[in-house]
Formats: C-alpha cells, structure tokens, sequence
C-alpha cells in the first residue's frame, strides 16, 4: 500500500522564547557574538511511515510535539532538519474556527473559512445547507459571529471542515470541545472518511476516541518515539504510563469550578479497595468521587455514567433515580459507587459524572468527563470480531445463543 | 531545499477545480515535498498562488467589509482623509506661501496629488502589518502566506476609488467636464498597487521578524510626503534630475499622470509610466523573492 505521510530523520527547533526580536537585539548580538538564546527541540529526529487509508492517531503528553508533527505536515511550520512527503491533498483541523473573523456574519464565514479551507465557492454553495444543518446554528446565521457562543463558532468550524473531502485529514483536538452530542458527530463523520478510504492522522488526549478510530498509533515523548504499533496497545501502554505517574486516577485532574460543591478528582478501585485504573471484564470496579464543600450542600444528586466515547452514556448510575440522596454534605470526603459487574469488552471507558442540587433542577457540578478506566480481559480467541473494536462494534457484553435450523428440515 | 507541489499530475485544491472532481487514481496525487530552509520562487509557488486566487479575493472581501462594519461613517473616512489635508495645504500652502498648481486651482491640484497618496500610505502600512495582523491565522491554517499583504492591497483600493469619484467631482465643480483622457485613469491606479504590493509584500516579511518596521514606516512615509508631488509640481524638480526621480518614486510619476489625465485632460506620459511600472515589478519581484526566502519561519517568529 502506498504511503500518504513519511517523516525522513525530522527534526523542529524552536529558537527559545517566542517574543519577537528587534533591530537593537540583532545588532547588539553581532556585535558582543552572543550564543544564540535556549533552543527547544519539539520533533526529534523522528521516523515515520502512514500508510495511505490508515487511521493513525499521536499520543502523549503536553510538550511532546504532537501539535508540531501535525504543523509540519500541514506547511504551517517547517522542519529545521529532515524531509516530510505527503500524498494528496491534505485538509487539517489544527484549532477550529481560527479564521473566521468576529465581525462577519455566520453566512460570511461560511464563505470565508470554506475557501480558505481549499472548497471551491460552488463546493461551499452546493453544500452549504448541509454545512448549515451539520452545525446546527440555524437562525443565527445572519448574526456577527461574535455574538455566537464558542460552543457554535467550534460547530461551523469543524462542520466546514467535515465536508472537505481531503485525501489526508488532520486533526488535533479539535472535538475535545463542545457538547457531548456534537462531539458524537464530529467521531462519527470521521469515522465515515476513514471508511471511505482516507488517511485520518489524529492528535487527542481523549483515548476512547482514539482507541475507537484509530488503527495505529504512536507515543512521542519530548520529539521521539516512545512506542509505535496497533492503537489498542499502545493506548494501553500509555494509560498505564499515565497510571505510574498519577497512581489511578483520572487523566483530568484538578476539576474546574468554583460552586458550593467540587468534585476534585475521582479514583478506581477494585473489589479489595486497592486502587486501579483497569478491572477484568464482569469483575466489579468501584468510582470514588472525591469531593469537597464550600459549606454545608443540603442533598447534592450525584449522577455518573459510563461511556464509550459515543454520545449518551452507555449506563447510569443516578441518585436521582435511586433517591440515595446524602442529606447533606460539608467539608471533603468521598462518594463512592459499585458496579458488581461491567458487561463490557475489552477497552477504554470514561467515566462522566455531574451533581444535581436539591430539587434536581440545576445543577452544581456540570456534567463532564471525570476520569478513564480500562476493562481488561480476552475477547474471545475464536472470533474474528476480536481483532478490532472499532465504532461499528458494540461494547456491551450481552448473554445471547445462536439456534441455527439447517435447510435438510430440522430434527 | 524547497517545498514542491507536483501541480502537473492533479488539478489540485482552490476554484479552479471542477464541482464534481473524477475519482482520481492512487498514481495522480500530487505528491508534496516539505523541508527547511530558505524558500525561492518557483514555478510552483506561483501555480499555487494562482490555485488560491479565490482566498486572496476571499480575503479582500473580507478586509473591506470588516473595514467598513465598525466604522459608522464607512467609506467616508477614505474621502475626508485627502479632502481635509488638500483644503489645509490649499489654504496654507496655496493662499499664504503661493505654491505654484500648473495653473489650476490649488485646492484640485492637492486634492490630485493627496488621493493617490493617500492610497499609497494607507496600502504600504495596512500592508506591512498584515502577517502580524493575522499572527493566529498563520500559527493555525496552511494558505500561502503573500496572499495577506495582497489582499491587504487591493482591499485598500476600495479607498482610492470614491477618492477619485470625489476628485472628478471637485473637477466639474470648478467648471471642468469628463475628457476621453479619464479613461487612461487606470494607468496610475496600476502603477500604484504594484508599487504598494512591493513594498508590503517585502515589509510584512520583514516586520515578523523585527517589530521596528511597525515604528520606521509611518515616519518614512511622512518623509515620502515631501518627497513626492504632492504639495508642489512635479517642474518644481530640476530638469535633469527629473526623469531619474519620477521613474525612482513610481508614486511621484502616478500623481503627474493623475493630474495630467483629470486636471489638464492631456493623456499621461507614456515612456515615463511604462518605466515607472517596470521599476516597480522589479521592486515586487525582489520582494517577493525576500518574502519566500524569510517565510517558513513566520509560524514560529510571529
């Protein structure tokens, strides 16, 4: 198969500090023969292959370089050392919705932010109602965008984007924002272009979308390659890395908010108590929520749900169902929930969650993504379904039997 | 040590490509070659430049309607600019110093002179700012980059037009009527916005890298004021360095033929336009080649 991407020996160095020089710095450091300021290396010397059609995401911490590999490739930056070649057209998402310009109107935009994307006008008119629809802004078409909600300017952003049809689709991050029903879409549509045959190079801390569209991946680390091979792995790999450094907890730390009631961070625990960030599938595996009050909070609703990555939670666990409703709560501690037993195949979960107040109208801790667990475990070794679990298959575990009736008539 | 784009095997992105594109085969992808170091001029620079026409007018488009959105007196401001320093130097300089107009009224003969300049100072300092201007835009989206200043350019011709509108009618207002000369109009206008893409095309690139540009320009082009034409004639230059100086500052020689065409209905200079505008494209390809040479490293000096 041909290759769409190749880095050749690539190396990104930054002159240290991005503010910009003047006249004076320049003469001065002739004149006294400084040494050029601290150089940060981002890329180092690295290696790649991507195959044309394949789904490849890039992993690993802030810092690592993942963004500049992406710049590189798209000509937005160049590389100090080493050569990048690229097949096709490539269409990228580095940060949605740069380019639009808050005093035009959504309809301007549109028009704008698609030719610079590289759709021709009559691609963006023949497709501009289904762009429209996509991002769902309707009435607020004809406003400035600055009057738009990012939440909105980030739809037509990535709807634009979405119906580019690149031979190379380059995404960093950019469905790492926006509400959890867009987000869904933004998977989906990016799963139909992988399907369709393009190479989709994927740049996201959210590793159940990883693990769910992508084939292969990488981990850089400071510029190089820590770990390359098939994405389940090395999305393993990485959370257990994660797992080291954080002992269990979630990826997201340091919850945001500044209401009565917080949730700070939440942990994993197996059936002994012991702390964990993976259980086997059917074993049970327990949330603590670890919070902390602003005051006494008179019947906080803790909510949290489990998911795949997919829009909606694939199970719920609700107070507001259940009625186990603390009474009231004050100073820090912990909210704990047991599942007995997760019907669920091997994978990366996350774990979302969000509290209620008292009456259940509004709420104090919004709903979010508060952590990821893996479930580990064999699929079944007779299966050919086994080899990947990408959107298409359903990560319930359910009890069914096959009964075939043969054509010969039956008993 | 260049990025190329093998424009001859697929039509590429940008307009010019048909609405439904053939499913192409593996082997016609273009193939792009990325590396470092200075950039030049190629071929295939300038095929991608013409493949991305349709966002250079995108973004003229866009300058001009944002320009003119948050202003509430819109394109006023581009005509009360020339009009309101014409009527200061026509009663300072024309009434009390008695600078000599060619024989016209002082007032049109500023007003001819002030309008194109006008054009010109706005263009080179809106230009020269346009990289940094959109610093977001180049840490974010692969476009090729000169389509920032160009477009800045020709966005600013939007002000240069009513400025001429209001100078042929300030023209029939002191009894003056349309001659056929007023359709050599676009000669000037030609020769300025090359001119002015010149040097914004070559500041911009420098200005990434250092700011002084941002501080240097307005005060060069104060000086370029009284180097220019504009508040005395162009015969007030002495006869043998004249020729050299209007062909030199190509802003100079389209004020005289402004003023040829509209004030005095002869048809403008020829031998000295067409030198003016071959000195200018010279200017704009030297720029250009500096712009290639410095851009790849605008997304990080930014």
């Amino acid at each position: 198969m041909a290759t769409a991407i190749s880095f050749d020996d690539v190396t990104k160095r930054y002159r240290g500090g991005r503010e910009y020089r003047s006249l004076r710095d320049d003469l001065s450091a002739v004149v006294r023969r400084r040494p050029p300021r601290d150089v940060v290396t981002a890329v180092d010397h690295l290696s790649l292959e991507i195959a044309e059609g394949e789904s490849f995401a890039i992993i690993g911490h802030n810092g690592a370089g993942k963004t500049t590999a992406l710049k590189l490739v798209t000509r937005i930056a160049f590389p100090t050392e080493g050569r990048i070649r690229v097949r096709g057209r490539v269409g990228a998402l580095i940060e949605v919705g740069t380019g639009m310009h808050p005093e035009l109107t959504g309809r301007e935009n549109v028009m704008l932010y698609g030719r610079i994307l590289g759709l021709s006008r009559n691609d963006v008119r023949r497709r501009f109602d289904e762009i429209v629809e996509f991002a769902g802004i309707g009435p607020a078409l004809e406003q400035p965008v600055k009057q738009f909600s990012s939440g909105m300017q980030l739809r037509l952003g990535f709807a634009l984007a979405a119906h580019l049809e690149p031979d190379v689709l380059v995404v960093d991050e950019a469905i790492a924002v926006g509400d959890a029903a867009f987000q869904y879409r933004c998977v989906e549509r990016m799963g139909e272009l992988v399907r369709s045959g393009r190479t989709l190079v994927f740049v996201s801390h959210d590793m159940s979308a990883v693990e769910a569209l992508c084939k292969r991946a990488v981990i850089l680390d400071a510029g190089r390659i820590r770990s390359e091979g098939p994405a389940r792995e090395v999305v393993r790999e990485y959370l257990a890395g994660v797992e080291a450094e954080l002992t269990g907890r979630g990826d997201e730390p340091a919850l945001e908010g500044g209401g009565p009631l917080e949730i700070d961070r939440v942990t994993f625990h197996d059936d002994s108590g012991a702390e964990t960030g993976a259980v086997a599938s059917g074993e049970p595996i327990i949330a603590r929520l670890h919070y902390r009050t602003r005051g006494p909070v008179r019947g906080p609703i803790f909510e949290i749900g489990i998911s795949d990555g997919r829009l909606g939670a694939l199970g719920l666990a609700s107070m507001f169902i259940d009625g186990e409703v603390p009474d009231v709560l004050d100073g820090s501690g912990w909210v704990e929930c047991r599942f007995d037993s997760l019907p669920l195949l091997p994978r990366t979960y996350e774990l979302h969650g969000g509290v209620l107040t008292e009456s259940g109208v509004g709420s104090i801790v919004p709903w979010q993504r508060l952590g990821v667990f893996r479930i580990t475990g064999e699929v079944s070794a007779a299966g050919k379904g086994a080899v990947s679990q990408l959107m298409e298959a359903a990560p319930v575990v359910l009890d069914y039997r096959w009964t075939i009736e043969d054509g010969a008539g039956g008993e | 040590m260049m990025a190329q784009i093998d424009t001859s095997a697929a039509p590429g992105p940008g307009p010019s490509a048909p609405p439904q594109r053939e499913p192409r085969l593996r082997g016609e992808k273009p193939v792009l070659e990325i590396s470092g170091g200075a950039g030049r001029i190629t071929r295939d620079a300038l095929a991608e430049l013409w493949m991305f026409r349709g966002v250079l007018w995108a973004f003229t488009v866009r300058e001009v309607k944002v320009r003119y959105k948050q202003a509430a007196i819109g394109v006023g401001w581009a005509i009360l600019q020339p009009v309101v320093a014409a009527a200061i130097f026509a009663l300072f300089l024309g009434r009390y110093a008695g600078l000599s107009s060619e024989g016209v009224p002082y007032l049109l003969f500023a007003l001819a002179g002030m309008v194109p300049w006008t054009y010109f100072s706005n263009a080179a300092l809106n230009g020269s700012q346009a990289l940094v201007a959109n610093e977001s835009m180049l840490r974010k989206l692969y476009f090729p980059r000169e389509v920032l200043p160009f477009s800045s350019d020709l966005a600013s011709l939007v002000d240069l037009l009513p400025g001429i509108a209001v100078l042929a009618v300030a023209v029939i207002l002191y009894g003056g009527s349309p001659e056929l000369t007023w359709i050599a109009i676009p000669v000037p206008v030609v020769l300025l916005l090359v001119f002015a893409a010149a040097i914004s095309v070559a500041l911009s690139a420098v200005n990434v890298y250092y700011r002084d540009v941002k501080y240097a320009l307005p005060f060069l082009i104060q000086i370029g004021l009284f180097l220019s034409p504009v508040v005395y004639p162009l015969s007030s230059i002495p006869e043998q360095w004249r020729d050299v100086y209007v062909v030199l500052n190509p802003v100079a020689t389209a004020i005289d033929d402004l003023r040829l065409i509209m004030l005095h209905g002869e048809w403008p200079s020829w031998g000295t336009s067409a030198l003016a505008l071959g000195w200018s494209l010279l200017l704009l390809v030297l720029g250009y080649a500096l712009f290639k040479r410095l851009e790849r490293g605008f997304a990080d000096r930014v």
